[in-house]
């Protein structure tokens, strides 16, 4: 086992670089990049890489940074980058294009509070802000899990059948800046488990067409649907890619949701990112008590796994949704797309946590709350905001 | 598990610490986690690390707020707040010199064990930074893996990961071994939980009013920028001590009175200088590294011929002062003495003011109209003259007892000849110095009409009687000098421009003899080499043998140099630096100009007059005016400039007379600049222009002009250098402490 002390950004450039090594006989690979805390070390990492085919093309912005990428994928280049925050905010109109251009770009989001006033902790408000875009979006909770879901992530948007960009997400700081051991891939583990990228739409000199100009409302209708049907590729085309990572890594990557204890649970808990990780012993210290609680880590948040959801909250009687992100008027956007999914399901309590939004630390003893909180409750209240007095 | 916590400040590499530590564990197969907590990422803010160490698997995600251990890099950093929610019986590894007993038995710590190493010094000593921002943290790894029961090996193994190589390495070795902890157990004491906050913060609304409490981030610099003016090197350079760049200043905003008054505080003879100066300043001047000098010497002039200034005299004062000559030197010298207040009264040997600007320095150079407006408005003080008036030895005797001080400026009065097998001036009417040449063709009372004249010599002289000849109608007119061209001492635009109107110039050629042959001369000549370098550095001519060649002319004109006549002095004195001649009895005499220096220039002359001038006046007043020239380190090389800043521009030259006006007219050739557009090229080396670039780029805005002056808010300011790096001019720069 190649056993590596390292961070999560660390991981995603490792994994990002070994990808990008691995289209070395194809078109090569291209990363555009600029550098935003705290996802620097990512693209530092990937700017020293020695690639034998490909660039890395630092610019003045984020919006060109992934202009960079468009381009690139357009040409049949692996195309990938990584930004944060405010940064995400504005590469926005470039994030719009790529997904609806229908290009594999993967890029490594890690999750920072949106300012001002300007706060670098974790916070998920920030690559949430495009879930309506058409991208897949993917939400780590450890670096493993980010080396592993990079890799994941390349062969899920180079699919023919998804032909989608892919967001892996991360808690700044918690998972980018802290050094854990994880397994890191090899380049020969990676060169066969990702074929060379094909983009079946890349413009070519020999056969000049127009991409990208002036449409028609029945086209776009077209477009639209073709993303609905992309997207509803994705579990299948998921699961049959991580099968193909277990045996060539002789790992499990983690799935669109993880279940932890919910066979016989009354009380499901619903988390993603590191606060899953603190919500699973948790939910250990309640399974001893004797209590029935169990929870689910969603990882694939887009598209949003509902009717998996569905089939495994049906036994409870209370769901309780932890969100680390705050949608302004409504709450938490974990627990509106779990409360969406749950719409004529029965009469289910589908109760909303925030916590850690902004980025303060989720200590054990706040957890405790929720948990104690949902059992407790007579009726569904607003969502809760946890650690501070209200 | 094993939770560590690590209290230190940004640049210390505190969370580098953790992960070394952290690798190493790794190395022995143990669970491990490192991070940082991150705020300000700025050199010096407090930080925090956090290190986890474990047999089993870590998941928590948490910050370390129950810590087993402490470890912390910085001694100023001690606080009680530091030691929240530490375990008792948990050590606490500081970074100080004092050993653990200090420490131990205080009542804040008494539930811990203290330990203690010097790492700064470890660190220092292993050049791993500065005592001011030392590296400590290899250092800390070394004495924490000791207090840890970690294998050393292992972690200078893990030091290899960080490519961290044998300072480092030495560094932690030696802190194994210097680490000390306590001895006595701690007493036991209770455990003080770490309260996480969950008071409400300030509200954006409400209770953004007033100061964010002050953080004096200036605290954490470790270098400080000064803004300090240093010299340019034109200042520098200048004989006759002007203050360039100041001028050059105020002509940029059209401040052409301004621009004249700066520069007669040093000079009186701007519309002269601007004309004949060599221009050492624009041999200096930085902006060559552009497109070119900026042109002082067109500047010059433009200020002294259009600038008005009403010159204020001090008060009179009762000593009186004899000044000998007319030349830059007595004008400098009695301008200087005259302002501040002394009676002064010029004896001059011939009927006109100027010395050799006027009798030497050809009109097409000077015009009399240029020279005669700066020495009327040193006249116009009020400084006497008497004109027909040589001094001699005596005579010099009779001044230093009617007067109070005597300036002696009489310039180098003996000229120069050589052995040619005739005797001069004996019945040879067509061969003569170059000096008497130029006196008489100023007022066109020679007649060369048709001659093919020989100028023997390599200076100014020779050039002006070469091309005053030309004027005057010569038929051939060539110079022979016996090295080449890059000794000649002549000002070498000058020399271009003889070239362009015609004249020869034989180089390495020397003149052995002449014969006469009926109206016609012949010249006899030998070819020269140049040898080994001379007391003056330059080469010496040796001549070819065998190489004598013949040179027909009409007339020769020797222009081989003057030298000083000292016998005017008295007996036995010395003239050496700036010292008077001191006489029991008699008044002190001053030398000055070409008399006391020999430098062969109007401006060295300016400049000597005026130091001269100003001793005088200290020895009378005891008020020192003179200033020391700076020192040379203080001059600012291009290399400082930030050239990129600048936008180029084409020198401005003026007006240049064609040749074909020049033959037959002494009409100036230069015809001077049109404006003062020129002086917006002079980058104004070491001295702030306000340009205000620090100003803008200032990222924390602790920066502010007042008046004229930058002015630095130390308090916030946190070194960072950028307002080094924007100063053009090398005016800002950084001092470590
Ligand atoms: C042809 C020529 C061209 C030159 N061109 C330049 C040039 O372009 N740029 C430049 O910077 N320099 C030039 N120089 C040099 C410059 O002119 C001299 O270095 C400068 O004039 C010296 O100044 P001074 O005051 O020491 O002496 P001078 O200018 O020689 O003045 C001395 C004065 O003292 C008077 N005097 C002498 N003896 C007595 C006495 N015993 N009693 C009373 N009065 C006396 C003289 O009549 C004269 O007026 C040139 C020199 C020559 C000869």
């Amino acid at each position: 086992m190649n056993m590596q002390l390292v961070t999560g950004n660390h991981a995603a450039g490792h994994s990002m670089s070994l990808a990008a090594e691995a289209n070395r006989n194809a078109r090569g690979s291209v990363c555009g990049i600029y550098p935003i805390t705290p996802q620097t070390e990512i693209v530092e990492f990937v700017a020293r890489y020695p690639f034998s085919k490909g660039k890395v093309i630092p610019v003045e912005s984020e919006h060109s940074a992934m202009g960079v990428c468009i381009g690139a994928s357009l040409n049949g280049a692996r195309s990938f980058t990584a930004s944060s925050s405010n940064g995400l905010a504005y590469m926005t109109e470039n994030i719009v294009v790529a997904a609806f251009y229908r290009l594999p770009i993967v890029m490594a989001a890690v999750n920072r509070t949106l300012g001002p006033p300007w706060n670098i902790w974790a916070d998920q408000g920030d690559s949430l802000m495009f879930r309506d875009f058409a991208w897949i979006q993917l939400y780590c909770d450890t670096n493993q899990d980010v080396a592993d879901t990079t890799l994941l992530a390349f062969r899920l948007a180079e699919d023919k059948r998804v032909m989608l960009p892919v967001m892996v997400c991360m808690d700044a700081f918690i998972v980018s800046h802290t050094s854990m051991e994880i397994e890191l891939a090899t380049q020969d583990q990676v060169d066969r488990f990702l074929p060379d990228c094909k983009v079946p739409h890349r413009i070519d000199p020999s056969h000049p067409v127009t991409v990208g100009g002036m449409t028609v409302p029945q086209d776009t209708l077209t477009h639209r649907i073709e993303l609905d049907e992309a997207m509803r590729q994705v579990p299948a085309v998921l699961e049959e890619h991580r099968a193909r990572f277990k045996e060539i890594f002789g790992r499990e990557v983690s799935g669109a949701l993880t279940v932890y204890r919910t066979e016989d649970a009354d009380r499901i808990f619903i988390a993603s990112g590191t606060i899953s990780i603190s919500l699973r012993d948790i939910v250990d210290e309640w399974r001893e008590k004797g209590e029935k609680v169990g929870m689910i880590k969603v990882k694939q948040f887009r598209p949003f796994p509902c009717e998996q959801l569905v089939e495994l909250c049906r036994g409870a009687s209370r769901i309780g949704v932890l969100d680390r992100n705050y949608s302004a008027g409504t709450g938490g956007i974990f627990w509106q797309e779990v409360k969406s999914c749950m719409q004529g399901q029965g009469e289910q309590m589908i109760q909303g946590y925030l916590l850690g939004v902004g980025g303060g630390d989720v200590v054990p003893e706040t957890i405790r709350e929720v948990v104690d909180d949902l059992g407790n409750r007579n009726a569904v209240a607003s969502p809760i905001w946890k650690g501070i007095e209200q | 598990m094993i939770e560590i916590r690590i209290h230190g400040r940004g640049g210390q590499g505190g969370v580098t610490l953790a992960k070394l530590l952290a690798a190493s564990e790794h190395r022995e197969g143990k669970s491990v986690q490192a991070f940082g907590v991150y705020a300000a990422e700025r050199s010096g803010a407090p930080v925090h690390a956090y290190l986890r160490l474990d047999e089993e698997p870590i998941h928590n995600p948490n910050q370390i707020y129950e810590p087993d251990h402490l470890i912390v890099l910085d001694p100023t950093l001690i606080s009680p707040a530091i030691l929240s929610g530490l375990k008792p019986g948990g050590w606490i590894l500081m970074n100080c010199e004092k050993p653990p007993e200090h420490y131990a038995g205080q009542e804040r710590t008494a539930r811990f064990r203290i330990a203690t190493v010097d790492a700064t010094s470890i660190a220092v000593k292993h050049g791993l930074g500065s005592r001011t921002v030392p590296i400590v943290n290899t250092a800390l790894a070394g004495a924490a893996a000791k207090l840890l029961g970690m294998n050393l090996q292992s972690v200078l193994e893990a030091f290899g990961d960080f490519g961290f190589h044998s300072g480092n390495e030495k560094a932690a070795a030696e802190a194994w071994e210097a680490v000390r902890i306590q001895r006595d157990e701690p007493q036991p004491g209770e455990f003080h939980r770490q309260e996480i906050s969950k008071a409400r913060g300030p509200s954006m609304l409400e209770d953004n009013e007033g100061a964010f409490p002050p953080i004096h981030t200036g605290q954490w610099a470790n270098q400080q920028p000064v803004w300090e003016n240093s010299t340019p090197p034109c200042n520098f350079i200048c004989p006759a001590g002007n203050d360039v760049q100041g001028f050059l200043a105020a002509l940029t905003e059209e401040d052409v009175d301004g621009a004249l008054e700066i520069l007669l505080r040093t000079s009186p003879l701007p519309s002269v200088c601007g004309r004949v100066c060599p221009g050492f300043c624009m041999s200096q001047c930085n902006r060559a590294e552009l497109e070119g000098p900026v042109n002082v010497r067109g500047l010059e002039r433009y200020a002294g011929d259009h600038g008005e200034v009403s010159v204020t005299v001090k008060d009179q004062r009762p000593e009186k002062v004899a000044v000998i000559g007319a030349g830059p030197a007595g004008l400098s010298g009695a301008w200087q003495l005259a302002r501040l207040g002394y009676k002064v009264t010029i004896f001059e040997a011939g009927s006109e003011l100027g010395g050799l600007m006027r009798t030497g320095i050809p009109t097409y150079r000077l015009p009399r109209k240029a020279l005669d407006r700066d020495i009327e408005r040193i006249m116009d003080l009020g400084v006497q003259v008497r004109f027909n008036s040589r001094i001699d030895h005596d005579g010099l005797d009779r001044l230093a007892h009617e007067y109070d001080a005597v300036l002696a400026a009489t310039g180098l009065q003996r000229l120069t000849s050589i052995d040619l097998g005739l005797d001069l001036g004996t019945g040879m009417g067509r061969v003569m110095q170059g000096i008497e040449f130029l006196d008489l063709a100023r007022d066109h009372s020679v007649d060369v009409a048709g001659e093919d004249i020989v100028v023997v010599g390599g200076g100014n002289t020779a050039v002006d009687a070469a091309r005053s000849a030309f004027r005057l109608g010569a038929n051939d007119v060539r110079i022979i000098y016996r090295r080449t061209r890059e000794e000649m001492p002549a000002i070498a635009e000058e020399v271009d421009d003889a070239i362009d109107e015609g004249i020869t110039i034989d180089f390495l050629c020397a003149p052995v003899r002449i014969s006469t042959d009926n109206e016609r001369r012949q010249l006899t000549c030998l070819r020269m080499e140049l040898g080994e370098p001379d007391e003056s550095g330059r080469r010496r001519p040796v001549a070819i043998p065998g190489s004598e060649f013949d040179l027909p002319c009409d007339r020769v004109v020797l222009a081989v140099g003057q030298a000083a006549d000292l016998s005017l002095l008295p007996e036995g004195a010395q003239l050496s630096g700036q010292h008077p001649i001191e006489q029991e009895g008699e008044a002190p005499v001053y030398p000055a100009g070409d008399l006391l220096t020999n430098e062969g220039t109007v401006t060295a002359a300016i400049g000597c007059g005026r130091d001269m001038a100003l001793l005088l006046h200290e020895r009378f007043s005891g008020e020192r005016l003179y200033t020391d020239p700076p020192a040379a380190e203080t001059v600012v090389r291009a290399d400082q400039i930030r050239m990129q800043h600048f936008v180029l521009h084409h020198r401005h030259e003026g007006n240049v007379l064609p040749f074909d006006q020049r033959q037959a007219s002494f009409d100036e050739v230069r015809q001077g600049l049109e404006d003062v557009e020129e002086a917006r090229r002079c980058l104004s080396c070491g001295v702030c222009n306000t340009c205000d670039r620090c100003v803008t780029y200032c990222p924390d805005g602790v920066l502010k002009r007042v008046g004229r002056d930058i002015v630095f808010d130390y308090d916030y300011c946190k070194g960072c250098g950028v307002c080094v790096s924007e100063c053009s001019r090398a005016v800002i720069y950084m001092k470590a402490g």
